[in-house]
């Protein structure tokens, strides 16, 4: 009987952080992660493609904006971070209490990622302004952005983790979810821009063998994530003593209400269909349309993935409410022995 | 601890839910559950009833995540308050609040929480089964020591 008591009050998913948190997370983690991968490949290969921005009669690296051109994914985040919030146009008050949260960090790891990433994204793309600052000064600044990328990609799981009291968060496996997450999504966001400006403006620039041994490292990402996902969910579900709800937020995953999105959105369109079909486009190179779809039900899957585990984080029982749970058993046991 | 809180007799509850308005009509003005700052867990199908409101914790969880410092411990009062100027309701406070007690008031947009409505909570002078009593800290024990005598008392006689 108490376990169908527990079962009625909390097997629904929790409403207080919704999609608007889920997106926000997600294309911080996804923009970090373009970035962190983005500069690997800046950092390891010679890839310039010059074109001549016409009224300013500049020169734009078109190849290099592309490679980093993930703090504009997580600028197009950081508003959906200020439509969470009660009254927006305090926004500014985040900020105010770094020294114990997580949210006040956040904001300021994002904050400073977008600065230094827009720098960094512009003083690589135009040769002008990065012939002031010399090669150093621009791999300094590039390191310190790819430093930060990575606070940002990490940073997504940390602030869910800080929530003690939701045993499904709880956790360090959750921030190393999030980042080979966005480092699967980044590295995918990354290829669909390559792939969409192949035959125009990046006609040449990156050989085909970089950018299969790029796709090769997004299906490895892709495998670690499932596995990462998988002793995630297994080690939280052993989470169910002490009022702990560990186990019941898995069900909630696997068997409850978002059972449809777990295995519609997440497994299958986050994980089994984009490793499937990357690897019959690495066989038949001749129909991009199955790269697209990996693509798109790749970025989706990712998304899923954050507000899956963002609606499966029930709260932890209180004492009070065992103790009610416990009442309730022992009168039914004495009714029964009557 | 020092000074007086909120005492809640789960077994008193009857789950009427007065507590509930007359807190939301002394805060907002209106009769509107969502917007109260004492809520009643319920368990209908068996008929039981946990009223819940804020513990005043003496390390609070909630004043640790708050961005805004917003979220803070009284520390003449010994009692975690909100201040409605600094709050921009990011609900983080509710997400980490073991007690599930800051709630998000709809209307204005921020979280609110119980602040024992100046000294003189409303939800005690109206709980007509004495569910919720305001109560010196130092006599909590000393309540739940009679309550439990009470019970075994009454245990004993039916024993007879």
């Amino acid at each position: 009987m108490p376990e169908s008591l527990r079962i009625g009050r909390h097997l629904k998913p929790q409403d207080h952080w919704g999609w608007i948190i889920a997106i926000y997370l997600y294309l911080a983690g996804m923009g970090a992660g373009s970035f962190i991968i983005g500069i690997i490949i800046h950092w390891s290969t010679v890839s310039t493609k010059l074109i001549e921005i016409p009224l300013f009669s500049l020169h734009f690296d078109i190849a290099k904006a592309t490679l980093l051109w993930g703090p504009v994914l997580v600028t197009m985040g950081a508003p959906f971070l200020i439509l969470d919030l009660g009254i927006k146009r305090r926004f500014l008050y985040a900020c105010l209490n770094p020294k114990t949260s997580w949210v006040a960090r956040g904001f300021l790891i994002l904050s400073s990622f977008i600065v230094l990433g827009w720098i960094t994204l512009l003083l690589s793309s135009l040769p002008l302004l990065s012939s002031y600052i010399g090669a150093s000064g621009l791999r300094g600044l590039e390191s310190m952005a790819l430093l930060l990328a990575v606070a940002t990609a990490i940073y997504t799981g940390i602030l869910l983790k800080s929530v003690k009291h939701v045993a499904l968060w709880n956790t360090y496996l959750l921030p190393l979810l999030f980042l080979i997450s966005a480092l699967s999504t980044g590295s995918m966001s990354l290829l669909m821009g390559i792939f969409a400006m192949k035959k125009s403006l990046l006609q040449g620039v990156f050989s085909s063998s970089l950018i299969k041994m790029v796709m090769e490292t997004e299906q490895i990402l892709i495998l670690i994530e499932g596995i990462v996902l998988v002793i995630y969910l297994y080690r939280r579900n052993l989470t169910n003593s002490q009022g702990e709800q560990g186990g019941l937020s898995v069900r909630l995953l696997l068997k409850g209400k978002l059972k449809f999105l777990f295995w519609g959105g997440i497994v299958l369109s986050g994980f089994l269909f984009p490793f499937v079909l990357e690897s019959l486009f690495s066989q038949f190179p001749e129909y991009p349309i199955l790269f697209w779809f990996a693509g798109i039900l790749l970025l989706l899957g990712g998304l899923f993935l954050r507000y899956g585990i963002l609606s499966a984080g029930v709260k932890n029982r209180i004492p009070m409410e065992r103790w009610i749970e416990a009442q309730h058993l022992l009168k039914s046991l004495r009714i029964k022995e009557r | 601890m020092n000074g007086k809180v909120l005492f809640v007799n789960p077994e008193r509850c009857t789950g009427c839910r007065n507590c509930e308005m007359v807190c939301s009509v002394f805060h907002s003005g209106v009769s509107n559950p969502s917007r109260s700052r004492i809520r009643i867990l319920k368990w209908e199908e068996v008929g039981l009833y946990l009223p819940m409101t804020c513990q005043h914790c003496e390390t609070p969880v909630c004043t640790e995540v708050c961005p805004t410092r917003a979220c803070h411990k009284d520390l003449e009062n010994q009692r975690v308050i909100i201040d409605p100027k600094k709050c921009i309701g990011c609900k983080t406070c509710i997400m980490a609040c073991p007690f599930g007690h800051p709630f998000f008031d709809p209307v204005d947009r921020l979280t609110a929480k119980c602040d024992y409505c100046d000294g003189n909570p409303q939800c005690v002078l109206f709980c007509n089964p004495k569910a919720v009593s305001y109560i010196e800290a130092d006599q909590i024990n000393l309540e739940k020591k009679r309550e439990a005598a009470n019970r075994l008392t009454n245990f004993l006689r039916q024993g007879r």
